[in-house]
């Protein structure tokens, strides 16, 4: 029981915090959209494995990343294609393939349609290792690139003009970013993930000023809204995802209502 | 004075349509050039050609004696550092909480190679361009939260902090009320006298023409209607070419107005 609250908690806070930090860069570049588009990558790789035999977070990051660069191949100036457009395009497909690896599973659809949602209550001890590895290496990233992907959050084009290695780091940006919902995604699932990307960062976009705080912000409002979350249905006996999702919800109202009544910092 | 850009049989199609259509033109070391012309003329199409961002369909586009098109992606991010943007509004994100010090000190991001992060030598070059433009009283505040004067000033310290050859000005008076347009023209002017850099600058609006434009490229359609001397192309029967309206140009204390001769508006 000990071992098994624990490694929950744990995991919550991992997965929160990475998908906090990331929605602080998905969000500044305006395509949330991209968290859905990515695990639902991730969950027809996850899928096909298991109907091919193979292992299933193996899958998901081969698919999740190939993605990933497929959108960082979509440049508005030269495709004049928007990358929300592109996502949503290729959110279709991926949603299309995984309905149909679903369908095509002759045995129990339990552990598949599960990705939907994730298991936080099932999550095991090796992935939750994983997941932690990968929060690290996120981190690092963006400590690393911290002035290119600032100058790319402001504007990509600018960006271009002046010399910074953009596409580049834009490029390891969204490699990272697929690896690490694919990763996540066997926590927290597909839905819960877009919520988990965009409401802390939303959050912290609405009452910090500078990029610094919006990053610390976000992160610990990402690990309180998964941890917060899994307590409150633990206790409630209530729907974990469910409260996870409403809780970062409830996080980013507050936010807004701090930002309208006592204006914020700017 | 040596060739400093030099664009020849330069051709950029959209969707079958050609929008640029330069035979030759030749900019030389330290000359400020206005690029002038009505809504579509192609004047960002020409400046987006200059700095490599977009690809010619045919001609070439040579950079300080090197073809944009010879140069790998890595080469071209390294030779934009010596490029100073200032691009329109529409192509920046200003809604993020950046502080006015982490807008100017991606200027310093542009210069300074991958994973070399920014310093107090680095600030130091803010500090200065802060005092200088003005704004030091401004400096924790939001991005967000200037004024549209202000921004402009605030980007302008960006390109000046990265010690650029070249200085791309698009459309830098677009947005500004009149008080801070002739605020803004007088310091480019400025920053043209003391740097000797060379200066490309975009405009619809003839008047924010700073007194050192001592030559001006009209466009229309895509194509150059006239290159030469400001007082030759500032006039009434050069621009209603391109302007195709009946216009009465108004000279005040050296700086050219465009007044609307066709009173009749019924």
């Amino acid at each position: 029981m000990e071992q098994f609250f624990y490694l929950v908690i744990v995991s919550g806070a991992i997965a929160g915090s990475s998908t906090g930090l990331l929605g602080v860069y998905i969000v500044g570049m305006r395509m949330p959209f991209i968290g859905v588009c990515i695990s639902h990558a991730a969950m027809a790789g996850s899928v096909w494995a298991a109907l091919t035999g193979f292992n299933p977070i193996a899958g998901a990051i081969i698919v999740s990343v190939v993605t990933s660069m497929t959108l960082a191949a979509i440049h508005p100036s030269n495709a004049r294609l928007d990358t929300n457009v592109g996502l949503a395009i290729l959110f279709s497909l991926m949603l299309g393939l995984t309905f149909l690896g679903i369908g095509l599973e002759q045995g129990s659809r339990t552990e598949m349609l599960s990705l939907l949602w994730g298991s936080l209550l099932f999550v095991r001890t090796k992935t939750v290792l994983l997941m932690g590895v990968l929060g690290l290496v996120l981190a690092v990233f963006t400590a690393v690139f911290n002035k290119e992907l600032k100058a790319i959050l402001f504007s990509r084009s600018l960006a271009a003009a002046t010399g910074i290695h953009q596409g580049f780091v834009y490029c390891l940006f969204l490699a990272l970013c697929g690896i690490t919902l694919a990763v996540n995604l066997h926590a927290i699932g597909g839905l819960m993930i877009f919520s988990l990307i965009t409401n802390p960062a939303a959050a912290a976009y609405q009452i910090c000023r500078g990029h610094k705080s919006v990053v610390i912000i976000s992160t610990i409002l990402g690990a309180l809204s998964a941890v917060g979350g899994f307590l409150i249905s633990f206790y409630c006996n209530l729907p974990t995802g469910a409260c996870i999702v409403i809780l970062s919800t409830i996080f980013f109202g507050l936010a807004a209502v701090y930002r309208l009544t006592v204006g914020g910092n700017n | 004075m040596n060739s400093f850009l030099h664009l020849s049989g330069i051709k950029v199609r959209r969707h079958k349509r050609i929008i640029l259509d330069i035979e030759n033109l030749e900019i030389s070391s330290g000359e400020f050039v206005g690029v002038i012309g009505p809504n579509g003329a192609g004047k960002t199409t020409f400046l987006k050609v200059c700095c490599g961002l977009i690809k010619p369909n045919t001609g070439t586009v040579k950079f300080e004696n090197i073809d944009w098109a010879t140069v790998g992606c890595w080469t071209k991010s390294n030779l934009r550092k010596r490029i100073g943007y200032l691009p329109q509004a529409k192509e920046y994100n200003a809604d993020l909480p950046f502080t006015l010090r982490e807008v100017a000190i991606m200027g310093r991001a542009s210069v300074k190679p991958l994973f070399s992060p920014l310093n107090k030598n680095d600030g130091s070059h803010v500090d200065y361009w802060i005092e200088r433009l003005g704004l030091p009283e401004q400096q924790n505040q939001t991005f967000r939260s200037l004024s549209g004067g202000e921004q402009q000033k605030v980007l302008i310290a960006r390109a000046m902090i990265q010690k650029p050859v070249i200085l791309l000005l698009d459309e830098p008076g677009s947005n500004l009320d009149f008080t801070s347009k002739y605020e803004l023209r007088s310091l480019i002017n400025n920053l043209y006298k003391r740097t000797g850099i060379t200066v490309l600058m975009v405009s619809h609006e003839i008047d924010l023409l700073p007194s050192s434009c001592k030559r001006v490229v009209l466009m229309h359609q895509g194509k150059i209607v006239n290159d030469g001397p400001t007082n030759e192309v500032l006039t009434e029967g050069v621009l209603a070419k391109a302007y195709q309206h009946s216009l009465k140009v108004v000279d005040i204390d050296g700086y050219k107005y465009i007044a609307d001769s066709d009173r009749n508006e019924s």
